[in-house]
């Protein structure tokens, strides 16, 4: 069957879930540890000595035959809230101007993708026919991510090109296994999926329960979200399964719980990143929430309030990718490695909130703001760590299972 | 001599042209297109394959969906109701009451259309907003109970719906109305037709009632509340607004208009996914939405394109039958 696909990549025994939960958590552990005691000595020194800092921004001599100059402009598609934003001009971002500063290319930024399959979709079409799709840089989850590079839909990086990223990726980035030479994706920043909620409304919640036995005063408050991996997955840890070893049996298990859920009324609705504007509105006061939307919704509205569950929460990767055919492929590169400085992933982690992949951005953050340096979102302890799941890498066949049975749930 | 007398026949044709090419290109090919992925089976990564006997797809599509499908009709038919309900009061008192702000109301109408779609919907989510600018003090004074919601129900797609094609139906009825002949209502007048009191009371009561049930149904609502409120809505009007030269002379000649609108409302409304995605819930999704999650989000081509091409037999079948009972020469004489 799979000799018959020559677009699929052989997957290895060892899948990334495998890896991720052997290598990975020690690793991070590891690498946290290890900054917790550099980062302490002289902040401002450490950042400013940083080694790769330095490297990055002298411009490198090209080492391809044929020099490359940068674009006057360049594509970029991401979601909403993910990149540092001016608090008086929402379409301003410090970082893309740094950018054009350094390089003197125009961003043209687009906060459009709202969800992996709906974005997947618009840009299907001129991928399949082998065209432009647009975008010279996209921003998409992991298991996305993965599909397109099985179907052979993004650009192979010049690593040349982009010395910080070889560099400052930390290490349990390294050797996906839907990428295991790290040229196809680099990581953007990661995040948790777990509980949002209005404290005034709510008081202080800790347990998944809530989702399923509110109070009654907020049913038809409360939102699921429609990335089937995060919903499946939270709601597995609610009935104590493991999502990194779901099987279909699981999956359908799942989505039976979540049915009850609609049936009493308590849903609201399935949502993208919508459910941060209602949880603002006052529409929604509980939601599935992604951690980094609600700590930077806290400064429209204080009393909102990301939770780890007891339970255990999601954890996921987005990943910056060069659509096949873009336009600008090495500016595209370009960015690439600008973001992997770590003054500028950590101005970007101060204003999202995410877990961010690049080394040395906790002692950069730490110069300016020592107590954001310490957010354990941003830089999550091993505790936290030790609670959050990566969904199983799915098969193809697992993967239609899974979406139908979730797509009956919601209504598609 | 010869040249010119072609040139004569052919410009029918010429003229033709433009549309036919149009047509072509952006309709009857992506309908070939579409037909054909409608039969074909496989997925992205593995490709999908033609065949005849994937057939299937339309049953179990059909089968599936049909809760969609359902919805899609009665949201639709419902919202179309409503538009009529509004538009012909509307486009009545424009065109013999307007005087010389005829057309700065027909400029009200079609003001709300030089915003796009999807922020119009997004601003009822806004005004509807559960503690919103609306429901807010309304529940502050204690007028309404706390839990009290319009968004996230059906009421909330319907009247979305019905808010974003209410231009569709007001204009061909305002044609219609504009162009009506006033003296004949003069003769009608002259010819004693006064007014309409006991049958038009009895009318009333009939008509609101069934509407407003149909409403409540539709918006699942206290089908008996809103029968009772049809009924004296219905009862005032056939008793106070109903002549009998308005049911004998304007309302059959305004007909091709309320037919015209009706299929402009009825259709986009039926396909409509915009509002049931952002006023709606799981529960309120229409056959709009599946036909776009199954393309754009599960990549189930041939699902979704045998949707489309159900929901459009199912269009044509009813507009047909629409049609055959309001005489299909009212729809090409809306004058």
């Amino acid at each position: 069957m799979t000799d018959q696909k020559p677009l699929q990549i052989q997957q290895p025994d060892i899948t990334r879930r495998q890896f991720i939960q052997g290598t990975t958590l020690v690793g991070f552990s590891a690498f946290l540890a290890a900054c917790g005691t550099s980062g302490t000595g002289s902040p401002s020194a450490s950042a400013a000595a940083s080694p790769s800092a330095g490297a990055s921004t002298e411009p490198s001599a090209p080492a391809s035959v044929e020099p490359q100059s940068p674009s006057a402009e360049l594509n970029f598609a991401n979601w909403p809230l993910y990149i540092d934003t001016d608090d008086n001009d929402p379409t301003k971002h410090k970082t893309l101007e740094d950018f054009k500063a350094k390089y003197g290319t125009t961003v043209k930024y687009s906060e459009v993708i709202n969800d992996n399959d709906e974005f997947f979709g618009t840009i299907r079409p001129a991928l399949q026919a082998g065209q432009d799709t647009g975008w010279d840089l996209v921003v998409l989850t992991d298991w996305m991510a993965g599909r397109l590079v099985r179907l052979g839909w993004v650009e192979q990086f010049d690593l040349a090109n982009m010395p910080n990223k070889v560099a400052n990726m930390q290490d349990v980035y390294k050797g996906v296994d839907f990428d295991p030479t790290d040229d196809h994706h680099a990581p953007w920043q990661s995040g948790m999926t777990g509980l949002g909620f209005d404290s005034k409304v709510t008081g202080d919640l800790t347990s998944l329960e809530a989702l399923w036995t509110p109070d009654p005063k907020w049913k038809g408050k409360v939102t699921f979200l429609t990335e089937m991996r995060d919903a499946v997955g939270l709601t597995l840890l609610k009935l104590g399964k493991d999502p990194s070893q779901a099987t279909v049996e699981d999956g359908q298990a799942a989505v039976d719980e979540m049915q009850k859920a609609v049936d009493a009324g308590i849903v609201r609705a399935f949502t993208g990143n919508e459910y941060a504007e209602d949880l603002v509105s006052g529409n929604v006061v509980l939601a599935m929430a992604w951690s980094g939307d609600v700590i930077a919704k806290q400064a429209e509205k204080e009393t909102l309030v990301w939770q780890l569950p007891d339970e255990g929460g999601m954890l996921w990767t987005d990943n910056m990718m060069i659509p096949k055919g873009a336009q600008h492929k090495y500016t595209a590169e370009l960015m690439i490695d600008f973001v992997y400085d770590p003054k500028i992933a950590a101005q970007i982690a101060a204003w999202v909130n995410y877990v961010t992949p690049v080394k040395g951005a906790k002692e950069a953050l730490a110069a300016d703001d020592p107590d954001l340096a310490e957010s354990p979102l941003i830089f999550p302890s091993d505790e936290v760590l030790a609670k959050v799941k990566i969904f199983k890498s799915l098969t193809e066949d697992e993967e239609t299972t899974f979406n139908d049975a979730f797509s009956a749930l919601i209504g598609n | 001599m010869g040249a010119r007398r072609w040139l004569i026949r052919l410009t029918p044709y010429l003229l033709l042209a433009p549309g036919v090419l149009w047509l072509l290109v952006f309709y009857v090919y992506p309908s070939i297109q579409m037909f054909i992925s409608s039969f074909w089976s496989g997925t992205l990564e593995t490709g999908f394959t033609f065949s005849f006997d994937n057939w299937r797809t339309y049953a179990d599509a059909l089968d599936r969906y049909e809760p969609q499908f359902v919805r899609s009709l009665v949201y639709g038919g419902a919202a179309t109701i409503i538009c009529f309900l509004i538009a012909y009061p509307l486009a009545y008192a424009i065109a013999f009451r307007g005087g010389r702000y005829k057309n700065v109301l027909l400029f009200l109408v079609i003001a709300p259309f030089f915003t796009s779609f999807l922020l119009r919907t997004q601003s009822w989510k806004i005004i509807l907003g559960d503690d919103g600018i609306l429901f807010g003090p309304l529940k502050d004074a204690g007028f309404l109970p706390p839990e009290f919601r319009v968004l996230a129900t059906p009421a909330a797609v319907i009247a979305g719906i019905a808010y974003n094609f209410l231009p569709f139906m007001t204009l061909p009825i305002y044609v219609s109305l504009e162009k009506l002949d006033i003296r004949l209502v003069e003769a009608a007048r002259d010819l004693y037709a006064g007014p309409w009191r006991p049958g038009g009371i009895v009318a009333g009561i009939v008509v609101g009632a069934l509407v407003g049930a149909g409403l409540a149904a539709a918006m699942s609502y206290d089908v008996v509340v809103m029968a009772a409120i049809g009924l004296v809505v219905g009862l005032v009007i056939g008793a106070f607004f109903v002549s009998e030269s308005f049911l004998r002379v304007v309302l059959p000649l305004s007909l091709p208009g309320v037919f015209a609108g009706s299929l402009l409302t009825f259709i986009p409304a039926m396909g409509d996914f915009v509002n049931a995605q952002i006023l709606g819930t799981s529960e309120t999704r229409m056959i709009g939405n599946v036909i776009q999650s199954r393309f754009l989000q599960n990549n189930d081509y041939p699902t979704a394109a045998a949707l489309s091409f159900i929901l459009m037999a199912a269009i044509l079948a009813m507009v047909a039958v629409y049609a055959k009972i309001l005489g299909t020469e009212e729809l090409t004489s809306a004058r």
